[in-house]
């Protein structure tokens, strides 16, 4: 097999590839319209309010729930129908990283390795080791970051392709945050794996993440890698004027002012203001707020309608 | 997979177990005492006879001395429930607890951890119900003898009913559970459902069935001609039929006891 290139029936497929993708549970749509594409061999993080189709998105591309509407194929397979194919190659941590609380460390183990083929159990004594976890402890007696980091070992350890994260970090202190994202990374830099992991909480994304979507209200907002995220917005603060003027060249994000100064948040694309403008760096966390609070706006009052068309990312 | 199935459900497999040892503690010592005293008094020979002094006597010492524990017995007719909704419960527990999402995102697919899943309790619940039915079965061998077996803490403790019944409890466990998704809860509700159910059937519906005929002859002058279309449910002191044309004959009312071979 040596310098030959085994290349599987949809090996360059996209990791994650949504076509109008909708999930409606009772009257109410959790995700609609959804269409966008991950790429492989990046980590990517969907970002967005609690509610905003996050989960959903995540549960359909592992095959947890079906689709109303659309399709989603992950590693170009189909979650349900190809779910034999497919769920060896797919690690994933559900919200609250669930964990039967009654079996000790080992058996938890032993449960990875009698459940998956691809079973890597040297890895996984070797993770729980750095972790200093007693292997007899019940799981259930646990830390929350540390029962994180076990449903995390169990996921890498099946050795998979692409490895989903449901809000892994919401419910950590900072500390177990760092080091979950960090153990992530790792395994991100030995292995050629895919991660896309969803999260409310912006701080410490830009330090992981390669790529950003963004949801919102159900629907995609943004599409696109972080340093272009963050190379393209500007703050804009100046005298009160206008913001027609600017929206004509350039999409407006959230605007603000006050008697005397308009200061706007936009997508610059390298544009240049003259000098009238000052122009300021955001931070990732403040670009999202502001993609989430404009789409709020727009919905709330339909007033906006007309930079929400051309700034949404509909795709 | 099997050893996760098992490993994920040895508490309520070991429960289940621990009941049938607790039955058997009852039942074993009591049954052997029983049918001991049913050959020394030699109860056999009063059966199918009209009654005598010596064996009304007997009988009636017999009963006395037994009927508290014939008593006892009728409790276990909860036993098929307890079984059942105890051994749903680990499925109960993963919905509740949303380790499903964990067990079905692992390499194998969800049609095959649901089959060993439920598989193996219910195999369990087959295992230990059928265990008890044996022995609940030899235990009342002498009442049965006496009083044949259609009255209804027998009938339903014996064959396939109560496996039936066990079946019953664990697949309404699994409904109530897989709607409310709390497993304590859901077991006590579907616990309280089997009770309600067999109440239902015992109080309600039991009277609306057809009755049985029973038939009683001089076993020297051999099987009356009626029995060959007959399906004999029980035999011994009585004899019920139920089935083919002599219940038609009888109709729905009383049923016509033959007086055969007086």
């Amino acid at each position: 097999m040596s310098g030959l290139e085994v290349v599987q029936g949809g090996g360059s497929a996209p990791a994650v590839a949504a076509d109008g993708l909708g999930k409606r549970y009772g009257a109410k749509w959790a995700l609609r319209n959804c269409t966008l594409e991950i790429p492989v061999g990046a980590v990517t993080a969907l970002v967005g309010p609690n509610g905003a189709g996050k989960t959903t998105l995540l549960q359909l591309a592992v095959g947890l729930t079906v689709p109303t509407a659309g399709e989603v194929r992950v590693l170009g397979l189909s979650p349900r129908h190809d779910a034999h194919a497919l769920l060896p190659r797919v690690g994933f941590v559900a919200q609250e990283h669930p964990l039967y609380r009654g079996l000790s460390v080992a058996e938890t183990l032993k449960v990875g390795k009698r459940i998956n083929p691809g079973w890597d159990n040297d890895f996984a004594l070797g993770r729980i080791e750095q972790l200093g976890l007693p292997l007899g402890l019940k799981v259930g007696k646990l830390s929350g970051g540390q029962q994180a980091q076990v449903a995390l070992t169990l996921a890498l350890a099946k050795r998979p392709e692409l490895l989903l994260l449901d809000e892994p970090v919401a419910s950590l202190d900072p500390l177990a945050r760092r080091e979950f994202l960090q153990t992530v990374l790792e395994a991100t830099a030995e292995t050629e794996l895919t991660v896309i992991l969803s999260s409310h909480i912006i701080a410490d994304l830009e330090r992981v993440c390669d790529h950003l979507i963004i949801l919102s209200q159900a629907e995609t907002q943004l599409v696109s890698p972080i340093d272009e995220v963050l190379a393209s917005h500007r703050l804009l603060t100046g005298p009160r004027t206008d913001p027609a003027t600017i929206a004509r060249v350039n999409r407006v994000i959230r605007e603000s002012h006050t008697e005397r100064q308009t200061s706007l948040l936009v997508r610059a694309d390298g544009h240049a203001y003259d000098s009238s403008w000052e122009l300021h760096e955001v931070d990732l966390e403040e670009i999202v707020l502001a993609y989430l609070g404009h789409r709020r706006a727009g919905a709330a009052t339909g007033a906006t309608q007309r930079s929400s068309d051309r700034d949404v990312v509909r795709s | 997979m099997t050893w996760v199935a098992w490993r994920l459900q040895r508490t309520e497999t070991l429960i289940a177990l621990a009941l049938l040892v607790l039955i058997g503690a009852v039942l074993l010592p009591t049954g052997i005492e029983m049918s001991h005293a049913f050959d020394r008094d030699h109860l056999s020979l009063c059966l199918g006879h009209r009654p005598s002094g010596a064996c009304n006597n007997a009988i009636e010492g017999f009963l006395s001395r037994f009927n508290s524990l014939g008593d006892l017995l009728a409790w276990f007719t909860l036993l098929p429930g307890l079984l059942g909704v105890i051994l749903a419960a680990p499925f109960l527990l993963e919905l509740e607890q949303g380790t499903y999402r964990l067990a079905w995102t692992q390499s194998i697919t969800r049609g095959r951890w649901i089959a060993a899943k439920l598989g193996l309790p219910l195999a369990v619940a087959l295992l230990v119900a059928g265990a008890y039915i044996l022995v609940g079965t030899w235990w009342r061998e002498p009442f049965v003898r006496m009083n044949g077996r259609m009255d209804t803490a027998t009938y339903d403790s014996e064959g396939i009913v109560a496996l039936g019944y066990t079946l019953f409890a664990f697949g309404l466990a699994l409904v109530v559970g897989v709607l409310w998704r709390k497993a304590v809860a859901a077991v006590t509700v579907a616990f309280v459902g089997y009770v309600v159910a067999r109440v239902f059937v015992d109080t309600w519906l039991r009277d609306r069935l057809v009755t049985p005929l029973k038939l009683s002859w001089n076993p020297a002058a051999g099987q009356p001609a009626a029995l060959d279309h007959a399906r004999i449910l029980s035999e011994g002191g009585k004899i019920l039929l139920g089935g083919g044309r002599l219940i038609r004959q009888g109709g729905r009312s009383r049923s016509p006891v033959t007086p055969a071979a007086r």
